[in-house]
């Protein structure tokens, strides 16, 4: 789950000492000859890889290799997380009754085996996710059942017919795969699939997709090989090969990516992205994730009596230098959504941002504080994992916080810990304020909406109103875009008014790659990059 | 002799388990829930996902009792399931250690090769060039940071001049030769596929040389001094006096001696190299039981860690019975005594 590791604050503080030393050394990089490129190598950390079985991944890495291997049946397309659009199905209705989707495949597509992809391999993917009861069978819990309509329709039935589904059937964990290869490695749908589902094994080595590339094989901590899909129906992929190199220091990222070694390097640090800008070899890709960094701030009065108080934590929220934290600590490469719902869905942009956001307003927090009875301010604890997140370690983001809010006379004291310690007492609502950060399973808003009423509320112990929650899901089944939207910025809000969360930057994604490829296309719908379109440059 | 051995086996088997215990004892009084960690944030609240999770691996059990199961476990070769990997410990084990031995064994082959000659002739030539050069060179070993050292050494020779591969056991398209012993040195010769034996040995000279490092330092300086105080004895000045070789003096009477010392800093040294790779392991991207076993510690992973624990105790007890056995070659008073 993690996407980062404690030792990051480490390499990072190195490589910042030696990074003049870097400078020097690598000079000019000269160009080697390149022959045809066959071969894609990206350099990713892929230690968090625990499986590559669709119905188990849970992993912040994996979904790159699940997407490029395995095909939903309806997709987003990078930068529009709203339209959905068909990808194995042809066109998608409501089905006659009104309680579910009726998908239509797209005919003549195979899988890499060359077997056909039938509505039975629909039904036996579904299942297999649902019985298997892993993770992922959780956010699909929506679904009652699958029924075969006729060979080329396939509905899926659910139990609330206007709960959202769509989104969530565009992530990795409802991939479409062979049922016949899976079944003769193993595999079923069967409803005690969690005791004798036996696929996982093979599924981790292999894949049994109708994507451009096939997962071949799988050296932990080392590699992800792909060969490219010879039945593949979007048409020849463009690479033979597709490697997935595990480089999990950002430095030697760097120098790898410098060098030509690998042709996209994904985890650098703002600085090191930076030191790449001038670099003749080297694009930078960028994409808004739907990701984002957070403080919360607990509303117990027991466990901290000035949080306990609306106008306290509203101090905090307006004395903080957002954009500081955006241009000196993330290089500028970030946004900021308004609360919770990350700008690109539920009618969230950065105008409403600088229309309802907080902002820094040192006068309006000295004010809120007079309001609270606390002219001189007060003392809470800061809790933070010694992590980093997109390169940026939570304890200088912490410290930045530290200095801002001392201008009026708020003190956090800051409390690192371990991150497993940090997610117990987080997660046990033992944290009277906290940095976290949220990364969506899937591009469904009522996903973050949910949490942020139910399980993260509970966290910071805010006793959320019946009709805020009502609202929130009333908002989910609106079928209507702009009626959801508006019922969407009721909810943000409500959640600005509270102040429990705030959002501190949504980061873009940078990932430097050589100019030796093209169309190297990153998304914010969970897995990293579209691989299909990326193409030798010519 | 035997009952020496059996003896200390059983000694050492007793101290791997108690060796267990402890880190078993220090690593439950961690305030963090490693089920957590592990889950989803969807999953970890919901209160019987977590349940479930905890009674899969025991953590709803009293402490005791875990132990007690680690030990039954144990006695049928079984070290449980990684909790953040979900696979036996035992496979993960298997699948890291061959790089991490592959790497230490090297990077003690060279600390040897160049420490013990060159602690020698510092000794023999003490205060000329030679000598000014190891005790600069074993300075620079011990005292530069690992992650320091790897980051310039990469930067030097990977980035800069651009004649060493990058991090990693292997060129990232090419493919690993056929696992028989995962020991990719030994595979490629087996397999007799000397291109992939040379992406191979370059992939490993770097980390190598920084693994090496310290321990070269140490040895060197050992060697050293252990040889100047024995250059210093009695029977030396007797060698010399009944007109041997200088070079038989050194090699024939000076250097068993002199080895003692060397001999139990060197097993120690091996040891060392083969648990505490970690810096050289992340920043050369080398799969191994260094990285595994920080990610293991980090995400409080209770198999894991007392997977590895034991195997690091078993190591060093290995290696120090061997140390004992090889005084007893060395010196064959301490068997009579």
């Amino acid at each position: 789950m993690p996407a980062f590791d404690a030792n990051q604050l480490y390499r990072r503080q190195a490589a910042r000492l030696i990074g003049a030393a870097l400078g020097v050394a690598i000079g000019a990089t000269p160009l080697a000859a390149q022959p045809a490129k066959t071969v894609l190598v990206i350099g990713l950390d892929i230690s968090d890889s625990v499986t590559f079985d669709p119905a188990r991944m849970s992993q912040y890495s994996a979904p790159l290799t699940l997407h490029a291997a395995y095909d939903t049946l309806v997709t987003t397309d990078p930068g529009d997380y709203v339209t959905i659009k068909p990808l194995l199905a042809e066109s998608y209705a409501r089905t006659p009754d009104g309680k579910g989707w009726r998908f239509k495949l797209k005919q003549g597509i195979k899988f890499a085996s060359g077997n056909p992809v039938t509505v039975e391999d629909v039904k036996f993917s579904f299942d297999r996710l649902l019985n298997i009861k892993d993770q992922p069978s959780q956010y699909v819990q929506d679904i009652d059942r699958v029924e075969i309509v006729d060979p080329q329709n396939v509905d899926v039935i659910l139990k609330d017919a206007n709960a959202p589904i769509l989104t969530i059937l565009c992530a990795p964990a409802a991939s479409i795969y062979d049922s016949k290869i899976v079944k003769a490695h193993g595999g079923t749908d069967a409803k005690d699939a969690k005791e004798t589902d036996k696929a996982t094994q093979w599924l981790d080595q292999n894949s049994a997709g109708s994507g451009p590339y096939q997962l071949t094989g799988w050296e932990r901590n080392q590699t992800l090989t792909l060969a490219k899909n010879a039945n593949s129906w979007r048409g020849k992929p463009n690479f033979e090969r597709v490697i997935i190199r595990h480089i999990g220091d950002s430095a030697a990222q760097l120098l790898a990516v410098r060098r030509g070694d690998i042709d996209a390097a994904y985890n650098l640090t703002p600085e090191q992205i930076i030191s790449l800008k001038d670099n003749p070899d080297i694009t930078i890709a960028k994409g808004t994730s739907l990701d984002f960094i957070y403080m919360t701030l607990n509303n117990d009065p027991a466990m901290n009596e000035a949080l306990g108080k609306k106008e306290a934590r509203q101090a905090v929220a307006y004395a903080i230098d957002y954009d500081g934290i955006r241009d000196s600590l993330v290089g500028g490469a970030a946004l900021r959504n308004v609360n919770f719902i990350p700008i690109g869905v539920g009618g969230s942009t950065e105008a409403l941002t600088k229309e309802i956001g907080y902002r820094q307003d040192l006068d309006k927090a000295k004010a809120l504080l007079q309001k609270a009875g606390l002219p001189n301010g007060f003392t809470f604890p800061l809790s933070y994992g010694t992590a980093s997140i997109v390169g940026v370690s939570y304890q200088l983001m912490a410290q930045k916080i530290q200095a801002d809010l001392a201008r009026v006379g708020i003190k956090a004291e800051l409390q690192p810990m371990d991150q497993v310690t940090m997610r117990t007492q987080f997660i046990g609502g033992k944290t009277v304020s906290a940095l976290t950060y949220w990364n969506p399973p899937a591009v469904e808003t009522f996903l973050w909406a949910a949490a942020s009423v139910e399980r993260v509320a509970k966290r910071v112990h805010w006793e959320v109103p019946p009709d805020v929650t009502a609202n929130v899901h009333a908002a989910a089944k609106e079928q209507d875009v702009t009626k959801q939207n508006a019922l969407y910025r009721k909810y943000m809000e409500t959640l600005q008014d509270q102040a429990n969360y705030i959002m501190l930057f949504q980061p873009i994604y940078q990932v430097a790659t050589r100019k030796s490829i093209s169309d190297f296309t990153l998304t914010g719908a969970g897995w990293l990059a579209e691989l299909a379109p990326v193409k030798p440059a010519k | 002799v035997l009952r020496y051995l059996i003896t200390r086996i059983l000694a050492a088997a007793i101290m791997a388990l108690l060796a267990t215990l402890v880190i078993f004892l220090i690593a439950s009084q961690v305030p963090g829930d490693p089920i957590l960690a592990r889950l989803g944030d969807l999953a970890a609240s919901n209160p019987d996902t977590v349940a479930y999770y905890r009674a899969q691996w025991g953590l709803d059990l009293p402490l005791w009792e875990q132990y007690w199961i680690f030990l039954q476990k144990l006695a049928h070769g079984d070290l449980g399931i990684s909790i953040a990997t979900q696979r036996p410990v035992l496979d993960d084990i298997a699948q890291y250690a061959p790089a991490t031995l592959e790497l230490a064994t090297i990077a003690f082959v060279l600390a040897i090769l160049v420490g013990v000659p060159l602690g020698i002739f510092a000794a023999v030539a003490r205060d000329s060039w030679v000598d000014h050069l190891a005790r600069f060179l074993s300075l620079i070993g011990v005292s530069s940071p690992t992650f320091w050292l790897a980051f310039i050494m990469l930067a030097i020779f990977y980035g800069g001049l651009q004649i060493a591969p990058g991090p990693g056991r292997i060129d990232a398209i090419m493919l690993p030769p056929e696992n028989v012993t995962g020991l990719y040195v030994v595979d490629s010769i087996l397999a007799g596929d000397w291109e992939t034996l040379r992406n191979i040995l370059a992939h490993l000279i770097l980390p190598a040389i920084v693994l090496a490092a310290a321990t070269l330092g140490l040895i060197t300086r050992t060697t050293r001094a252990s040889m100047l105080e024995t250059l210093g004895q009695d029977y030396v000045r007797v060698a010399r006096a009944k007109g041997l070789k200088e070079r038989a003096v050194i090699i024939g009477h000076a250097l068993p001696n002199a080895l003692i010392p060397v001999v139990t800093l060197g097993g120690l040294a091996y040891a060392q190299l083969l648990t505490g790779a970690v810096m050289t392991e992340t920043i050369f991207s080398w799969p191994g039981l260094g990285r595994y076993t920080f990610r293991s510690a980090v995400a409080l992973d209770f198999p894991a860690i007392m997977g590895i624990t034991l195997i690091v105790a078993v190591v060093y007890l290995i290696i120090n019975l061997l140390i004992d056995v090889s005084y007893a070659i060395l010196d064959p008073r301490v068997l009579r005594r």
